[in-house]
């Protein structure tokens, strides 16, 4: 049988390393997701216990239309294509809607960006609308800033924290 | 000796620009070059030859089943593509270890600053507003302050320096607070002592601040590398520990004439196109599952 998105193996430091525009999924519990240095752009991650199923995405944009020639080959690039395919790979490897933990990091933004381009907000904007839209709540959230920000989540509990320099902060945990 | 002199007196590494990119760049400068003298400069640098000979032969240049040498290779690239491996291979080499004073990891700073030159050269274009060409190398050289604090001054030189907003400082406000100097006037001086061209010590120095359009050193180059910098964190490629804490001059999007759809676009194809670099010249991609 195929699936939407075969599992991630993790590195030998038991890490799933998801970088800018992917997305990972695994059912392995001693993995552990991580995205390194979100800035504007969001990561998310997803995680079902009683599958013992989780995933990660690292979108940039908030909409696919932003590159037409480009965005199919890149689904996980924007918030509108790479949340649903997260969802549905995770359903298709045995997740349930109704046990998942969401969580959301990123939306960063420069300073004073008064113009009209807000890429960080927009990015925001764009998930909170595609999760109510979807009746998801958001468990752990931290999103906004300036700051740049570090996301992992652990396979064996679900535990969702963040890193900014050295300081690390819980976002969820069971 | 004032502070930035110090700093840069003590970077022993970073006494030139390489050779090979400054006689490369001049031969190539009138477009009428000689490959058997490109070849010869050229395998002097063992891993630059390597990096153009895998140019030549990837997926985007090659013809599946046959092997090109090295100057059948400098010929089928051209100057144009043939300017860029060598400055994207030679400023990786700068770069590869630089960047965890501003808490990036291996190959981040290069991989932002090919971000910034990226989007400099499609906004050049684009707007037609300077010298494709040229915005992208100062683009692409932007950075080089960060390089020189770190190599003076050790990688936990900025440990005590916050990159949060609080207060409404941007992180060069509080570079200068810890450090006396900030990586854009380090850049500059760093980048006269190479014998650089004043256009591109000007973009070096400004690219966090550009003077407005009336203002003394005011140029289109220097907004389109102001504009590229803030492309090349939207991209995601390599945001280190100052993240985000930068401004957007008032001045740029309505100087330029930037459209946020357009901008947007443009940030997707900086990604896609350092990922065709990071192929061309052999570095692994950023690390990611896909």
């Amino acid at each position: 049988m195929t699936t939407l998105l075969a599992p991630t193996k993790p590195n030998t430091k038991g890490d799933i390393v998801v970088g800018v525009a992917d997305i990972a999924v695994t059912d392995d519990p001693a993995a552990r997701l991580v995205t390194y240095a979100l800035g504007s752009c969001i990561g998310v991650t997803i995680y079902d216990a009683e599958a013992c199923v989780g995933g990660m995405l690292h979108f940039m944009l908030p909409q696919a239309k932003a590159c037409p020639g480009r965005a199919e080959s890149r689904p996980a690039m924007f918030g509108d294509t790479g949340i649903p395919m997260l969802f549905d790979a995770l359903e298709d490897l045995g997740a349930r809607r109704d046990r998942m933990t969401v969580c959301a990091a990123g939306g960063a933004e420069i300073i004073a960006d008064n113009g009209h381009f807000k890429v960080g907000a927009r990015n925001r904007t764009l998930l909170r609308k595609l999760f109510w839209k979807n009746n998801i709540l958001l468990s752990g959230e931290e999103t906004g800033g300036t700051l740049s920000r570090t996301l992992f989540m652990r396979m064996s509990c679900g535990t969702v924290a963040i890193r900014n320099k050295s300081e690390e902060r819980t976002l969820w945990t069971a | 000796m004032d502070r930035v002199e110090q700093l840069i007196a003590k970077c022993d590494g970073l006494s030139a620009f390489p050779h090979t990119v400054i006689s490369v760049a001049s031969m190539l400068a009138d477009g009428s070059y000689n490959p058997d003298e490109m070849e010869r400069l050229i395998r002097t640098d063992e891993a630059l030859s390597t990096a153009v000979l895998r140019a030549v032969n990837s997926a985007f240049f090659g013809v599946p089943g046959k092997l090109f040498e090295l100057k059948d290779g400098i010929v089928r690239l051209g100057s144009k593509r043939l300017t860029r491996i060598v400055l994207d291979h030679k400023t990786d080499e700068l770069f590869v270890d630089a960047g965890a004073a501003y808490g990036l990891r291996r190959h981040g700073l290069w991989r932002s600053s090919v971000a910034g030159a990226v989007a400099a050269e499609m906004l050049a274009e684009k707007h037609q507003a300077c010298d494709p060409s040229q915005a992208y190398i100062a683009a692409l050289l932007r950075d080089i302050g960060k390089l020189a604090i770190e190599s003076s001054l050790g990688s936990d030189a900025l440990a005590g320096v916050s990159s949060d907003d609080a207060g409404g400082l941007g992180f060069i406000d509080s570079e200068r607070a810890a450090l006396g100097v900030d990586h854009p006037e380090v850049g500059a001086a760093l980048a006269k002592k190479w014998e650089l061209p004043d256009e591109l010590c000007g973009a070096i120095r400004s690219h966090h601040a550009p003077p407005a359009p009336g203002e003394e050193g005011a140029s289109a180059l220097n907004d389109v590398v102001h504009a590229a910098d803030t492309v090349a964190m939207w991209s995601g490629l390599a945001i280190g520990d100052d993240g985000l804490c930068y401004r957007l001059a008032d001045h740029v999007e309505e100087s330029l004439g930037i459209k946020r759809k357009e901008i947007e676009g443009e940030t997707a194809e900086t990604w896609f196109r350092v990922r065709e670099i990071e192929s061309l010249i052999g570095i692994e991609p950023q690390q990611g599952a896909a």
